[in-house]
């Protein structure tokens, strides 16, 4: 597609391309040239490859052509009767602002014999009927929100793109409290191995005879050990980690409302291998020096100062891969834990926070839901939903019998630990069973007292790709009929759930409903698939290379991602727009918007991954 | 009330877009045709140095005459329960031997090359992995290359091998449990039976739906009218975890 004047200005320095085969003869003007602004797409797809010989935008304007030349071609001075003078560029002020969005399209559309453009459903369709070595081509380009539609385009109107207040809408919404929940965060100073379990003076001792009841919970656990790591002893081999997981406890109530009390300082550290010595690996192992196996103070992971209970299991040889095999491992550290539960639950010691939870309508706010995809494809990509205690095993429901469907919990029940993570796909990736007891987005979403956070949908990701479908298009459907304003939708891991994730962002996108996506996706996790309505990302990212680097929760949903997200949303709520992403993944664009929100800056881990 | 906006924002992370088309037309019967079979699923033999399981872009050498018993998985990206039962379920040699029997296709490749495309780097494999077996494959003649995947970022290596293949003007189809990624990616063709990552090429153990596969991916290999198409083939199987 070709320039207009005004676009030709801002690329005069740029280089020069034919949009279209130009004949002998022709007197160059900005019609005949290729916007910019989509070099990278083409030049991604194959499409153009610029020369070192190529002409600029203001030195071929007005020139004459000497012979014929293909489409795409960049121009150079043997084609042409003259070549413009420049004066030297001027040296660049720095551009605090990233490279600009893809361009908007011509007033008028310049002759094109072969190739048309359409922007239809914001996306810029171009198409290429022939020319040389290049046959029936289409491609297509999503044109960022907030960018101004070509002419002849339909400027998207799907209801519910923009939030606006009802007339006469009070200023602060009112708030009416469902149900609430006290978390009371009970002191913990140490913990031991021992011949009885208690909690005295804010110590945990654990029978070493337990272990013998818990491995009657499952026949594929061989054998079970325990150890405690205090913080000063983290130098200490450990193999892969399966999982971080906090000691709460129901004193009063149900899930999600009530009384929960949960041990401060102190959390289990789920260890494994196999009868024959191999890691219950995931994808990637975090097996290694504990000091430099976790990213202390992520969600999912053990604070700086927390005491480590180490459960460490063997299973069954060659069920590390399998479904039953690292649920066994989990199901009994669940005995062991829910030993140490029922002495929390009497234990009446030092209170060091007491964290009110609320289930709330926030009546005339923006209706919002948080959509968290899980992992549910069997192996370690199960996680079991609503246990009876928190964060437990025990009387919950495993995702993947529960067919992947979307369950909505309310953000208390999310909160009150309802999601006990079995979690699979490498160490970076995975949100382990403490991140969801505090999860960031969960507990940004729920205080925010502009929105009117509705609830957390989790949705399983499924491994057979039609049920992937099957499952997206039954959340399409629940977030229809919510009648919602906005969704952030999350994932963890990356790769195949990436195919899921892409489909829910347009389960959304295509009801109109603006949506975030969040994910771990930078170099290694690149996506594998996208659609238009991908427009409002939030990367997850915190390895130097862009990898999965084996470090328990580093990559993981964080507070600076948690407000990022939430503020892109209400950026599209609002119809503020979003820039479209770079090309490639940049550490600097995140910092960027870190910067503009006041957020500390996304300091990359020197892993030396390079896989 | 009204929401708290901040200008300025920029989105983080990149939609891909489909590659440029890469196209070798088939010339001859499949009858006369060498084959090779490639996998980004994690097979290897027992006998070699295993995949590293979060991303490994060096590929093992597997002799045609190679038992299907010698060959193993090492993959974190699913369940490896089928391919332990029966390695056929994703890299099905033993079902291209009793092709080559049988008069379908003409022979199978000496040798062939197999790696473990989850979290695959993507400028190893386009820039290296990729050609290196690409080119150890022409050298040997053969015509037609197919490939499965295994979970989604091995369907974005195997998809990348397989139009490097393509290019050194081989014609070749991926067999994708995963088809949107293999279609995103740019495979030159994709044959897409009902399975689930994992069992790739079909059910463990069912050596007509194997074989069924097998041989309409080689047929889709034939007839594929132009770049980048999918033919759905009615084969389901469900892995019950």
């Amino acid at each position: 597609m070709s320039m207009t004047k005004e676009m030709a200005l801002k690329h005069l320095k740029d280089p020069a391309v034919f949009c279209c085969r130009r004949q002998k003869g022709l007197k160059i003007s900005e019609a005949d040239l290729e916007d910019p602004d989509i070099f990278d797409d083409m030049i991604d797809s194959g499409l153009l490859t610029l020369s070192d010989d190529g002409l600029t935008v203001e030195e071929v304007l007005g020139s004459t052509l000497t012979t014929d030349v293909e489409a795409l071609t960049p121009i150079t001075k043997d084609v042409l009767d003259k070549v413009n003078e420049v004066s030297a560029p001027e040296p660049e002020t720095p551009a605090p602002e990233a490279p600009a969005a893809p361009a908007p399209a011509p007033a008028a559309p310049a002759p094109v014999p072969f190739s048309s453009f359409s922007g239809k459903d914001n996306v810029m369709h171009i198409h290429i009927g022939s020319a040389d070595h290049i046959e029936d081509l289409s491609f297509e380009i999503p044109i960022g929100p907030g960018m101004p539609p070509a002419p002849g385009m339909p400027i998207p109107t799907a209801p519910g793109e923009t939030f606006v207040p009802a007339p006469g809408a009070p200023k602060k919404a009112e708030k009416k409290v469902i149900r609430t929940l006290i978390k009371k965060h009970i002191k913990i100073t140490d913990a031991e191995i021992g011949t009885e379990t208690t909690i005295k003076d804010g110590k945990i001792t654990i029978d070493e005879g337990i272990i013998e009841k818990a491995l009657k919970a499952d026949p594929l656990c061989k054998s079970l050990k325990l150890d405690v790591i205090h913080p000063n002893e983290r130098h200490i081999y450990t193999d892969t980690i399966m999982d971080i997981c906090p000691i709460a406890t129901k004193v009063e109530g149900v899930l999600g409302e009530g009384v929960t009390k949960v041990a401060d300082g102190v959390v289990f550290m789920l260890t494994g291998v196999d009868e024959d010595g191999v890691q219950v690996h995931e994808f990637g192992s975090s097996e290694g020096f504990l000091d430099e196996k976790m990213y202390f103070g992520h969600p999912g992971c053990a604070d700086e100062n927390d005491i480590i209970i180490r459960c460490h299991a063997v299973i069954a040889s060659k069920s590390g891969m399998t479904r039953p095999g690292p649920f066994a491992a989990h199901k009994c550290e669940d005995v062991i834990i829910q030993a140490v539960r029922d002495q929390l639950k009497t234990y009446e010691g030092e209170v060091v926070r007491e964290e009110k939870c609320e289930d709330l309508r926030r009546e005339g706010n923006p209706r919002v839901v948080l959509v968290k995809e899980i992992m549910g494809q069997g192996a370690m990509h199960d996680n079991v939903i609503c246990p009876t205690e928190p964060c437990g095993v025990f009387g919950g429901q495993k995702n993947v019998d529960c067919g992947n469907v979307p369950i909505m919990l309310t953000p208390n029940q999310v909160r009150d630990g309802s999601i006990h993570a079995l979690t699979c796909i490498g160490p970076a990736t995975k949100e382990m069973t403490r991140h969801y007891i505090r999860e960031p987005l969960v507990e940004g979403l729920a205080e925010d007292e502009e929105l009117d956070l509705i609830g957390v949908i989790f949705v399983g990701s499924p491994q057979v790709n039609d049920e992937k479908m099957w499952v997206s298009e039954r959340l399409g459907s629940l977030l229809e009929s919510l009648d919602i304003d906005g969704c952030i939708i999350t994932t963890e891991g990356f790769g195949n759930n990436h195919i899921d994730f892409i489909q829910h962002i347009g389960q959304a996108g295509k009801r109109g409903i603006p949506v975030v996506g969040v994910s771990f996706c930078a170099y290694q996790g690149q996506l594998v698939v996208g659609n238009k309505y991908a427009t409002a990302m939030v990367e997850e990212n915190m390895d130097a290379g862009g990898f999965e680097n084996n470090i328990a929760g580093c990559s993981c949903v964080t507070k600076e991602v948690a407000a990022r997200a939430i503020q892109m949303l209400k950026n599209k709520m609002s119809g503020v727009e979003v820039k479209p992403a770079e090309k490639k993944w940049n550490n600097d664009i995140i910092n960027a918007n870190n910067k503009l929100l006041g957020l500390k800056e996304t300091v990359l881990v020197e892993s030396g991954t390079l896989h | 009330m009204s929401l708290t906006v901040v200008e300025g924002m920029q989105s983080e992370i990149f939609v891909p877009i489909t590659p440029e088309p890469v196209f070798t037309e088939l010339k001859k019967p499949l009858s006369e045709c060498k084959v090779a079979f490639i996998t980004a699923g994690g097979i290897h033999k027992k006998s070699q140095v295993p995949f590293n399981t979060s991303g490994d872009f060096s590929y093992r050498v597997i002799e045609k005459d190679t038992p299907s018993s010698e060959l193993m998985v090492t993959h974190g990206g699913f369940d490896n329960s089928d391919i332990n039962k029966d390695v056929n379920a994703m890299f099905p040699i033993d079902r291209l031997h009793e092709l080559v029997d049988a008069g379908f296709i003409g022979s199978l490749a000496d040798e062939t090359y197999t790696f473990m495309g989850g979290g695959g780097n993507v400028e190893k494999f386009r820039n290296e992995t990729g050609p290196e077996i690409a080119k150890k494959l022409k050298a040997q003649g053969v015509d037609v290359v197919l490939c499965t995947g295994g979970c989604g970022t091995c369907h974005r290596s195997a998809t990348i091998v397989t139009r490097c293949c393509e290019k050194e003007g081989m014609s070749c189809c991926v067999i994708a449990a995963l088809p949107p990624i293999a279609k995103q990616q740019g495979a030159p063709r994709i044959t897409a039976p009902h399975v689930p990552i994992g069992s790739n090429a079909g059910e463990p153990n069912n050596i007509p739906m194997q074989t069924a596969i097998v041989k309409e991916s080689l047929e889709w290999v034939r007839d594929c009218p132009s770049y980048n198409q999918i033919k759905v083939l009615p084969y389901e199987y469900r892995h019950n975890v």
